[in-house]
């Protein structure tokens, strides 16, 4: 495995302050952290696939306070329905009207755990939300509030009774990661850190939903220049040729992959997007959209490496062509 | 570069090169039983085998050493020694003979008595050398990655065996070539890999099998070309005989049978070797180096010369006037003095002089007569009119003890040589033709075509006159043979033997041109000698041994008269032949004629232009003459001024070559220096990239500007080009227009373009 590009020093100081004050639930999970804040300022969802217990939840709790948003969290289950996510409308006797109640997932921040144990029905409902923002029930479409952030986890797959989310929904998910495990000294600190109380109990919070409003479309401000765009697309291009590849990365990735840029490079206070940034989020971006063919499967190629190999070969435009 | 070098890795490869360097460690050892008396050679190979794998094997050095040791006494004890070495007696008293050899000889090298050195104690000395010559190559591979002064020193180690020993080195050199091929490239090769791989560019150490197979096919091809490519024959004469009679001393003789070189009197049986003789025969003080003439022979017989002299008193010798002419009209002379010495107990009665003699100094004159010193009144001296030799004649035994003489030095205008009449006068036939009848056919025949391509008697005389030195004879002192009864002299020299000196040389040469009509003598005296030392007034004093005498051949041409040559190799003809100054407007216009752009000398590429330019006369000249020579007036182009053009021009296509990229460098920051501005950000920035680019730093392609900033300023051991790159990133990704960004920049920029040329 070549080495790991590590996360740039955070810059900006709205970033830093809700970075840090995260930092004060969560253990050495700082990249974690960046991917997730990523996410919300480009308005995109983090799927997350990872073993119970390393600390999702903390992370999105901790997160969704620091910004003064309101959470909720779905535990999915095979028998859980699409209404008990999206909300049901009940008839009330009193205004014999039919009533609607909001389901979980109107909200801020959502942790949608387990989510490949529950019926591609249900799935599909909450997907139909992470793509448009808005759900529809009983033929009426509710819009989602700004910002919203869905964390959903799933279970390796090779578990079983699960129903693996299709390609499609997963082309869905702006960045696919791993929390991992911490390492000794983290989890040592973790022991420290509750052994008398929970420290996300007295987490206050550092910015409201207003600035995060604001940044967000500052970010959307950030500027990509032609060049970025063509290495982009030479990137999810790129993917598409790999020998090792059966399904390529399609252009929604493209579109993600500079969203997630200009967020990426906004928290670092800058205002343009390097090719560093695309090059850093390229692996957690693309990964999780596209398909290995049987035989690089067989020689125990990885989608993530896959994207390494890709990344590294990649000619990125200097504009030393014009030198010659 | 010295800024990536890392830890040694060892790999296979490195095993591999560390053989070949082995190899050529036994090509060392190879041709010392040829050249010295070692016999058991093998042991001294096995010796430098087994500590090459000790060294190899990381064996520590406190083990290593005794090992080494004791293998040596055991070589030593094979050499030396009898018995069974692992016999409790044989070894232990080895060991111990050894132990008091090695006190006594440690004693005479503190006393500096190195001549008295034991013989074992000098083979173990050669078992130390060996040993540290094995650990010196491994450190060569696995710490310098360096062989190249190795490879270098064992093919110079290896010619000169092969010139100047019997050593025979001719697939030596085609081994040595290969091993060494193979050892640079695959050095050269993981040096790279290891420059990657300090870059961060590539995981681990590995030549591919295509590679591997594209070298070894290279190799092979370039071999096999070599090895089968027709070779000219030396352009130049062996330098080995005149660089032994430079070192050495020695020289060749007119020794018909005799076994010591020297002047004789008798040459009516020549062949046979001699040996060396450095007696001075007598020394001269001279303006101009030249061949000393004692006389010349006309009559060939088939294994010697005699003649047929005809004496006549010399009464004017003392008056500017001596009866033997060589010269005639269009020779151009130069009045000369020669003071002569002849050393004690020479008995020489007649003279030696250079050129045409004219005139003998009675006062400075000096002899013996008999055991005494003699007066002038009883001396005279008589003239052969043919062959020059002027004998001086008392009523006792004369030994002439110091002269001085008065001669005329020629030189021969080529162009006249060349175009003058080739009709000799009777007299001149009558004489100088005579071969014998039994000469056999393919003498002439051999003489027709050596010349058919020459259309004059001058050209004709060169070509035969280089013929030998162009088609493999060899000048040899020994083993020259006698030719039988019904073999003659110059047949065997130019058929069967082909080697000798300068009698088969010059007799040959002179019976090839009478088979010619071209008529010719032969001329034998001393060659120019010694240089000791030079006077005040200009003049040098020459010394002239046993080991000078020489032969030589003189030519007729009407009109000019007898010009010398000199077919012998390794020897220089002293005769100035001129080349007529053709005037710059008339050359011009004859030189169009033949090319109007410069003469075909097989020299016209643009790296020699200047060269060329510096030699315009001489080419000129050469190709008015006729362009069949180029390789005899090949040495015209040795003239110290072109030599030295060359040699500059030379050396400046190096440096050239060698500083390419840092002139570049320099030019670039000169250019930036004084043209740089914001504007050019951009432009400066992307021609740093191509600059590192071409240092071999470049970045991959994969490699965005920052990772590879942050590569380069750890390789360049600065914070520079991070800098750079942030500006450029906020220029070229970001859109900002540049304000004092290159002002400030300036600086890192120039320290990078700078670190590189350091």
């Amino acid at each position: 495995m070549r080495n790991r590009p590590e996360p740039s020093v955070v810059k900006h100081p709205h970033v830093h302050r809700l970075i840090e004050n995260v930092e004060k639930v969560v253990v050495g999970k700082s990249r974690e952290i960046e991917l997730s804040l990523i996410a919300l300022l480009s308005g995109g969802h983090v799927l997350l696939e990872d073993v119970p217990g390393v600390g999702k939840t903390m992370m999105v709790r901790a997160m969704a306070k620091s910004i003064g948003a309101e959470f909720k969290r779905i535990q999915f289950t095979p028998d859980l329905l699409p209404s008990d996510v999206t909300g049901v409308s009940v008839f009330s006797q009193k205004t014999m009207e039919f009533q609607f109640r909001p389901g979980p997932v109107m909200t801020n921040i959502v942790l949608a755990d387990e989510i490949n144990r529950t019926s591609p029905k249900t799935q599909a409902a909450l997907l139909e939300a992470l793509e448009e923002g808005s759900v529809t029930t009983d033929g009426e479409t509710r819009v989602l509030p700004d910002p919203f952030l869905v964390m959903a986890t799933q279970n390796p797959i090779e578990y079983g009774g699960t129903y693996p989310l299709p390609e499609a929904q997963l082309d869905r998910f702006l960045f696919k990661f791993k929390i991992g495990y911490p390492s000794k000294s983290e989890e040592l600190e973790v022991l420290n850190r509750v052994e008398s109380r929970h420290p996300i109990e007295e987490l206050q919070s550092v910015l409201s939903l207003e600035d995060i409003l604001e940044m967000k479309k500052e970010v959307k401000e950030t500027f990509v220049n032609e060049n970025v765009k063509q290495y982009i697309i030479n990137i999810v291009n790129a993917t598409r040729q790999h020998h090792a590849v059966f399904l390529g990365a399609s252009p929604r990735a493209s579109i993600a992959l500079m969203k997630a840029g200009q967020a990426y490079a906004y928290m670092q206070g800058r205002d343009y997007v390097l090719p560093d940034d695309i090059k850093y989020l390229a692996p957690f971006a693309l990964q999780h959209r596209m398909i290995l063919n049987s035989d690089a499967k067989l020689s125990n190629a990885t989608n993530e490496r896959v994207v390494y190999d890709v990344v590294e070969q990649v000619h990125i435009p200097t504009g030393k062509e014009t030198a010659r | 570069m010295a800024k990536f070098r890392t830890k040694p890795i060892n790999s296979i490869t490195h095993l591999f090169i560390y053989a070949l360097t082995f190899l050529l460690l036994w090509e060392w050892l190879r041709p010392i039983p040829v050249v010295t008396n070692t016999a058991e050679i093998h042991l001294f190979v096995w010796f430098a085998f087994f500590s090459t794998v000790l060294i190899y094997i990381r064996v520590p050095f406190w083990l290593t050493i005794p090992t080494l040791m004791m293998a040596s006494i055991y070589g030593l004890h094979i050499i030396f020694y009898e018995g069974s070495f692992f016999s409790r007696e044989g070894g232990w008293e080895t060991v111990k003979l050894f132990s008091s050899e090695a006190w006594y000889n440690f004693g005479l090298i503190f006393s500096r008595d190195f001549a008295y050195l034991t013989d074992p104690f000098r083979t173990f000395l050669f078992f130390l050398l060996l040993a540290l010559i094995c650990y010196l190559l491994y450190y060569w591979i696995f710490q310098t990655r360096r062989i190249f002064f190795f490879l270098l020193s064992t093919i110079i180690y290896i010619t000169v065996l092969d010139t100047f020993t019997p050593v025979d080195a001719s697939t030596a050199i085609i081994r040595i070539v290969i091993i060494g091929f193979f050892m640079l490239t695959l050095l050269h090769m993981l040096k790279i890999q290891e420059e990657e791989r300090a870059l961060g560019k590539r995981g681990s150490s590995f030549i591919s099998p295509a590679w591997m197979y594209t070298l070894i096919l290279m190799i092979l091809a370039a071999t096999f070309v070599g090895v089968i490519a027709p070779k000219p024959d030396p352009q130049w004469s062996d330098p080995v005989p005149a660089m032994r009679t430079l070192v050495l001393g020695e020289g060749s003789g007119t020794g018909s049978g005799v076994r010591r070189v020297g002047y004789g009197e008798n040459d009516e049986r020549l062949g046979g070797g001699f040996v060396q003789d450095n007696n001075v025969v007598f020394s001269a003080e001279v303006e101009e180096a030249s061949y000393w003439r004692g006389e010349s022979k006309h009559e060939y017989t088939g294994k010697g010369w005699i003649s047929d002299p005809s004496y006549v008193e010399s009464e004017s010798v003392f008056e500017d006037e001596v009866d033997y002419y060589m010269f005639e009209e269009l020779a151009v002379l130069e009045e000369r003095t020669v003071s002569i010495v002849m050393e004690e107990g020479v008995g020489f009665s007649h003279l030696f002089y250079p050129g045409q003699l004219k005139q003998l100094d009675r006062d400075s004159l000096t002899y013996l007569s008999g055991s005494e010193e003699g007066n002038n009144e009883s001396i005279q001296f008589n003239t052969d009119t043919v062959n020059g030799r002027v004998q001086a004649e008392g009523e006792e035994d004369i030994t002439l003890t110091s002269y001085d003489l008065v001669y005329d030095d020629p030189t021969f205008p080529i162009e006249t040589l060349r175009e003058g009449s080739e009709e000799d006068p009777t007299e001149i036939q009558e004489l100088y033709l005579q071969l014998p009848d039994d000469l056999p056919d393919r003498v002439v025949e051999l003489a027709e075509e050596i010349v058919e391509d020459e259309d004059n008697r001058y050209d004709k005389a060169v070509a035969v006159e280089q013929y030998f030195s162009r088609n493999g004879f060899e000048y040899q002192t020994t083993d020259v043979p006698v030719p039988d009864e019904d073999e003659d002299y110059v047949d065997q020299f130019l058929f069967e033997t082909q080697v000798g000196y300068c009698d088969n040389y010059s007799t040959s040469m002179a019976v090839l041109l009478r088979a010619l009509d071209i008529p010719t003598r032969w001329v034998k005296g001393f060659t120019a000698g010694e240089e000791i030392e030079e006077t005040e007034n200009d003049r040098t004093i020459y010394e002239v041994a046993n080991g000078n005498a020489h032969s030589w051949v003189e030519v007729y041409f009407p009109e000019v008269g007898w010009v010398p040559f000199e077919p012998t190799q390794g020897f220089d003809n002293y005769a100035d032949f001129e080349e007529e100054e053709i005037d710059i407007d008339v050359d011009s216009e004859q030189n169009n004629l033949e090319d109007p752009e410069r003469p075909d000398t097989g020299m016209d590429e643009d790296l020699l232009g200047d060269l060329d330019e510096g030699m315009e006369s001489e080419t000129d000249t050469e190709v008015s003459g006729g362009s069949d020579e180029n390789w005899i007036d090949f040495s015209q182009f040795l003239t110290l001024k072109s030599l030295l053009i060359s040699l500059v021009t030379l050396v400046m296509v190096m440096v050239i070559y060698e500083k390419q990229n840092r002139l570049q460098n320099h030019y670039f920051i000169w250019h930036y220096r004084f043209m740089g501005n914001d504007q050019r950000y951009l432009t400066a920035y992307q021609r740093l990239l191509w600059i590192l680019e071409n240092e071999g730093l470049p970045r991959g392609e994969g490699e965005t500007l920052r990772e590879y900033a942050k590569r380069m300023d750890l390789a360049l051991n600065s914070q520079a080009m991070s800098k750079l790159t942030k500006t450029y990133e906020k220029v070229y990704y970001g859109g900002y227009k540049p304000d004092g960004d290159w002002e400030e920049r300036q600086k890192d920029w120039e320290e990078i373009v700078k670190s590189l040329n350091s």
